[in-house]
């Protein structure tokens, strides 16, 4: 299996509202507590958006060591955690760097439960276009979409996104209203 | 009534309880509302359905791996160094100027064998069993200060640090960690590790020093037994490993720590022995108690510890646990209670915001 290295998460790579506070000063001492808690988490928000572990074990790496520089509020950790590891996977797909047969390669590494490589193919041409899809959508809508089916609430989207709660709602069934179309499109023309 | 939004009906899949009553009830009752919501329902499914795909396989993550992977990566990126270890580190050492807490960390101080055979060390003690030495609050938080009396080396770091897991803390240290088969109520979560290294402290005895320090006292110095002066024991402390379950405060609530037990070594010149040495400490003016209480029942060839507690804040008391004897401390006020035994040359606590049923039923329950 390729193994994709990704460069450190540039200035680019988490929200701009976050950049500021990433620099060249000491990691954080509270940086192995974070870790613990969340690890499991940022890597599902990169997974959902690259369909792959190992790049979004990637990704997490670049996000942990940027907010080990940061100085985020501890209470605000989860939130900006999820961002930054949703923009950092949506930009990975933007740039290109990942390649598209790797999609196929994840799914017959036994991931999905696939009855025979016919369907493993279909399986992984769909979430190819899935996310290709994601990427094209609107940045806050792709972000949104992802961290609630990360499992975080409204209010944590709210907070995280400075959306109102009332919006969250209208914000991700776009954005899921969008990629049910781009689905649906590919499946007709199949 | 104008029909909610989309976004209304989107938020009644995830969480209801944050659309407005009257939405709601116009969503139930309404036919165009609930077809749009099947929509909504249905397209929410799959999008969930397909973005799932990966996120099953991180439920086995390898947090371990994945942390020394960012603590290198950390260290290799420039003037940023991983040290998480600071404040939990200065935690901890706050929490050993507690007088009980104290005490059972003089209980984990343990004796390098290898090194002290090697120059020409003597053991003269291995403890099997601890005994609680009652001292003074105000002495007991008095550093003992031997400088007087001659020099004490304190060689190697203890650098108490947290590690990941179970298995990284077993890795550091070599010692089997006790699993915690239920926890007391009002303890939850996953346990901090902490471990901490070896380091040992050597005290070398100047005659020189002693009288000088007893004339600055207006004391007369006992006549010291002949060829006392250089003489050396030393004690080593660590390896051990701790869990802690720690109260949302940062207040530990349970800990449980084990440690190679305590030995002791004596290097003396020919014709001394260390009863002689012990004897003539005891015997010098201002000895400071933290050190002449531990002192009196630190017997070459006993083989019980003595363990400072703080006198009229701590009760002490015995058991057993599995089949060994136990020491049992709690507070006078009940805050606080610890036990401790020595199996097989380990001493193992458990201690905590609890009473003493409560450490004792961790202890009988630890695997």
């Amino acid at each position: 299996m390729e193994v994709v290295q990704h460069p450190r998460p540039a200035a680019a790579a988490v929200p701009p509202t976050l950049a500021g506070v990433a620099g060249g000063r000491d990691v954080r001492a509270d940086l192995d507590e974070v870790f613990r808690c969340h690890y499991q988490l940022v890597v599902g928000v990169a997974a959902r958006v690259l369909g792959s572990r190992d790049q979004a074990e990637d990704v997490a790496q670049d996000v942990f060591l940027s907010f080990g520089r940061s100085s985020v509020p501890l209470g605000e950790a989860r939130g900006w955690l999820s961002v930054a590891a949703a923009h950092t996977a949506l930009n990975l797909i933007r740039s290109r760097r990942r390649r598209v047969s790797r999609e196929g390669i994840v799914a017959a590494d036994g991931d999905a439960v696939v009855s025979d490589v016919a369907e493993a193919v279909v399986t992984a041409e769909e979430r190819s276009r899935v996310r290709t899809a994601l990427a094209r959508l609107p940045r806050q809508q792709a972000v949104a979409l992802v961290l609630r089916h990360s499992g975080l609430s409204y209010a944590e989207v709210a907070a995280a996104l400075a959306l109102s709660p009332g919006s969250v709602g209208t914000t991700v069934r776009r954005a899921e209203s969008a990629l049910r179309k781009e689905l649906n499109r590919h499946a007709s023309s199949d | 009534m104008r029909h909610p939004t989309e976004g209304v009906l989107r938020r009644l899949l995830d969480e209801p309880a944050g659309v407005a009553d009257t939405d709601r009830e116009h969503i139930g009752g309404c036919d165009v509302c609930v077809r749009e919501l099947a929509v909504v329902r249905d397209d929410a499914d799959v999008v969930q359905a397909v973005l799932a795909t990966e996120v099953g396989v991180t439920a086995d993550v390898d947090l371990a791996a994945a942390w020394r992977r960012l603590t290198t990566a950390a260290a290799a990126s420039g003037p940023a160094r991983v040290r998480a270890a600071a404040p939990r580190a200065g935690r901890l050492r706050a929490t050993l100027r507690r007088p009980v807490v104290a005490g059972v960390a003089a209980a984990a101080i343990v004796v390098g064998a290898g090194a002290a055979a090697a120059g020409g060390w003597v053991q003269i003690f291995r403890t099997e069993r601890i005994a609680p030495v009652s001292i003074s609050a105000i002495d007991l938080n008095a550093l003992p200060d031997l400088s007087a009396y001659g020099d004490v080396v304190v060689t190697g770091d203890p650098n108490v640090h947290p590690v990941l897991d179970a298995a990284a803390a077993e890795a550091e240290t070599g010692l089997d960690l006790p699993e915690v088969a239920t926890l007391p109520r009002g303890v939850s979560g996953e346990p901090e590790y902490q471990v901490g290294g070896e380091v040992s402290a050597t005290f070398t005895f100047s005659e020189e020093r002693t009288a000088r320090a007893a004339a600055e006292a207006g004391e007369e110095l006992p006549p010291p037994p002949p060829g006392l002066d250089g003489s050396q024991v030393r004690l080593v402390a660590g390896p051990g490993v701790a869990e802690v379950w720690e109260h949302g405060t940062g207040v530990p609530t349970l800990v449980v720590g084990r440690a190679v037990a305590p030995t002791a070594y004596s290097s003396l010149p020919d014709g001394v022995s260390f009863e002689t040495l012990r004897s003539y400490l005891l015997s010098l003016p201002n000895l400071p108690e933290a050190v002449a209480a531990p002192l009196r029942t630190f017997n070459a060839g006993s083989s019980t510890f003595p363990v400072p507690v703080p006198a009229g804040q701590v009760t002490t008391s015995t058991t057993t646990v599995h089949g060994q004897p136990a020491t049992v401390l709690a507070t006078q006020d009940r805050s606080m209670a610890a036990v401790m035994w020595v199996e097989d040359g380990v001493v193992t606590v458990v201690a905590g915001a609890l009473d003493t049923d409560e450490v004792i039923s961790v202890a009988e329950g630890l695997r």
